[in-house]
């Protein structure tokens, strides 16, 4: 097939041969992104690492110091505790956006006009700032004239305003609830594109093998959506544990600093004590426990390669 | 094992009805073809006696139980489906041991079932790999074997060869038959390619808009189909069905086609006109009921202007055109016939049949 009978090349004359695009022309496309993430990326972790060695005032000269912010770091109390408040903060939330996002995804995945005005509905706090949203549940929740307050006080339900910000367990659980109300929908989203990715047929076949609603669930929709819960949840996860602005907000980090995460109390290091160095130190010790549970994330998806 | 009863079967949407009460009795151990043009309900019905589409009106029973109310896991049916609709995740041995666990089949049974159903079909060698690791013949026997692993009263193929290709439709359609031969079991199969339903079929139940038009054994419907729509349908190519008015009586008795020309009716032919309300009818004739004059000509000549001339090399097809629509004759394959040129085309009317225009059924 090297020639057509209106071309007719001589036989002789060796076919046309396309050529390939031009490589320079794929590292030009690719330049615009190479570049944000230099910038944006590369530069800033670089200048991190490099201040993470430094004894760095906000104001002053910079002075080199080694591994002195690290060593300290190993002993600093507040820093861990910090750490393992954001760690039960991830579990907690993450298991409560589940729980919520799960079943709202079943419920607008059905053939219904009325589901996609509630998919709508649910997923409308996604696209409140984390900043704004926050502030607004402080109002909510704020006992003197918050509508939670006062809701609660006419329905009888309580005596008195509560206060959920003056103690741990409801600090974290009014912080929780405004989490999971902002970002199920998200999720919700992402779950719902899992389960609309379930052939109909392959349900039908499990409903004429046998298999009940749980017993489909299970064993059919459950594993065939398995890349869409892998997503969420480490979306979920990390974005947890990189939470800052809910606390700093709601809580401001309060009851005696035992809501305070790990970034935030990388930004008191470094914009309250004005200690950029150390403030660097934590933020590379958070990256690597970031890249580790993203790595074991990874090769749980790995473990079984999804099927097609 | 268990025959298959429809009574009075109605499917509707809304106000709209896709099956209009259909009544049809399978027999213990029948291959029962469901054939007709894509939207004439018979998936629709298959899926009903499925369970897998709410009965709007009217009983299914399999042997002598209801199952209207009969959850699709409950009425010991498996069903073949178009698109294979294997389960991804599982291996080809799990999606064979999925509906026995769902049964709470003891796991020793479980293994010597799905052993045994692999070597009937030939797949064993395929146990451990996924779905996505086969090719389309083996994906439609690894759903076969899915559903024969089971040992169900009545098996249910909807389209089950539409995504392959025509060598390998060809060879599934002797397996399937053969498997039917091996494991007796009440069937009924959907599709739309009437050669299925001809090479296949103990019976074949032609459907069209919802309805039945003609439950019969292949060759019936070939011989002596009951509509024009049958009749166009059945058959490749199909019956000629040309349209005309019956006039004179008698010796004179002919039928006089949208071009002119009158056909004398003779034979068996003539049976059928008493019955004819109105001198509207339709000729049906079989191509190989058209002949040409180079082969000793049989019946009435009709003079047409041939369109096309198909050599097959097992046969002739050539078609000319009378009025609005096409006659076509069945030929030896040596005829020399040139499409464009002006020819006779001898219809046998010994061997036509007569359809009523206005109800198109047959009128023999």
């Amino acid at each position: 097939m090297s020639e057509t009978a209106e071309a007719g090349p001589s036989p002789e004359e060796p076919p046309v041969v396309t050529r390939e695009p031009h490589q320079w022309l794929g590292a030009a496309l690719i330049t615009p992104s190479l570049l944000f993430i230099g910038l944006l990326f590369l530069l800033p972790m670089g200048m991190t690492v490099w201040m993470s060695f430094h004894n760095w005032p906000l104001l002053g000269e910079p002075r080199f110091i080694g591994l002195e912010n690290f060593s300290e770091l190993m002993g600093d109390r507040r820093f861990w505790s910090s750490i393992r408040f954001t760690a039960l903060y991830t579990v907690l939330v993450t298991s409560a956006i589940f729980l919520v996002a799960f079943p709202l995804a079943l419920l607008v995945d059905r053939p219904l006009r009325i589901a996609g005005f509630f998919r709508t509905i649910y997923f409308m706090p996604v696209v409140i700032g984390f900043g704004a949203a926050a502030t607004l549940w402080t109002w909510l929740l704020n006992p003197d004239n918050g509508v939670f307050a006062e809701l609660l006080l006419r329905s009888g339900l309580v005596d008195a305003a509560p206060r959920p910000t003056e103690s741990f367990w409801p600090a974290l659980i009014v912080v929780i609830l405004m989490v999971v109300w902002k970002q199920a929908g998200f999720t919700m989203v992402i779950l719902l594109t899992g389960l609309q990715s379930v052939p109909d047929d392959v349900t039908e076949a499990a409903k004429i093998d046998g298999a009940g609603p749980l017993a489909r669930f299970v064993r059919v929709t459950l594993p065939l959506m398995r890349n869409s819960i892998i997503l969420a949840l480490v979306l979920n996860v990390t974005w947890s544990m990189l939470a800052f602005d809910q606390f700093f907000i709601i809580t401001q980090g309060g009851p005696r600093n035992s809501t305070v995460t790990a970034v935030f109390s990388i930004y008191l290091q470094s914009f309250s004590s004005y200690r950029l160095g150390y403030g660097s130190a934590m933020s590379l010790v958070l990256l690597v426990i970031l890249v580790a549970i993203s790595a074991m994330q990874m090769a749980i998806v790995n473990f079984r390669k999804a099927p097609e | 094992m268990a025959g298959l009863v429809l009574q009075n079967l109605i499917k509707q949407y809304g106000t709209t009805r896709v099956v209009h009460g259909i009544n049809l009795e399978i027999e213990n151990e029948e291959f029962v073809v469901f054939v007709g043009p894509s939207g004439c309900g018979k998936s629709t019905t298959l899926r009903m006696i499925a369970g897998l589409e709410h009965i709007s009106g009217g009983r299914i029973y399999i042997g002598d139980r209801v199952v209207n109310r009969v959850s699709p896991g409950k009425r010991d049916i498996a069903m073949v489906f178009q698109n294979y609709a294997l389960y991804p995740h599982m291996s080809v041995g799990e999606n064979l041991a999925f509906c026995l666990q769902q049964r709470g089949t003891p796991r020793a049974e479980i293994a010597t079932k799905v052993a045994q159903a692999a070597e009937t079909l030939d797949i064993t060698s395929l146990l451990d790999r996924r779905p996505s690791q086969l090719s389309g013949g083996q994906r439609q026997r690894v759903a076969m074997g899915r559903a024969i692993v089971r040992n169900p009263e009545v098996f249910l193929f909807d389209e089950p060869l539409s995504n392959l290709d025509a060598k390998l439709r060809v060879q599934m359609r002797g397996e399937i038959k053969r498997l039917h031969r091996l494991i007796p079991t009440t069937t009924v199969y959907v599709t739309h390619d009437q050669t299925e339903a001809m090479t296949m079929a103990d019976r074949v139940v032609v459907m069209n808009h919802g309805h039945i038009e003609q439950v019969g054994r292949p060759l019936e419907l070939y011989e002596k189909p009951a509509t024009t729509f049958v009749a166009g349908f059945i058959g490749s190519p199909p019956m000629n069905l040309l349209p005309g008015t019956l006039s004179g009586a008698g010796d004179d008795l002919g039928l006089t086609l949208e071009n002119g020309t009158t056909v004398a009716l003779r034979g068996k032919v003539r049976a059928g006109v008493e019955q004819a309300r109105s001198a509207n009818v339709v000729l049906g004739v079989r191509p190989e009921a058209v002949g040409i004059a180079a082969q000793g000509p049989q019946g009435v000549p009709v003079p047409v202007t041939l369109d096309e001339v198909e050599p097959l090399g097992i046969e002739t097809l050539a078609y000319g055109s009378i009025g609005r629509t096409t006659l076509c004759a069945r030929l030896a394959p040596d005829v020399a016939l040139q499409a464009g040129a002006p020819a006779d085309l001898f219809i046998d009317t010994d061997r036509a049949m007569l359809f009523d225009a206005e109800t198109t059924r047959a009128l023999t």
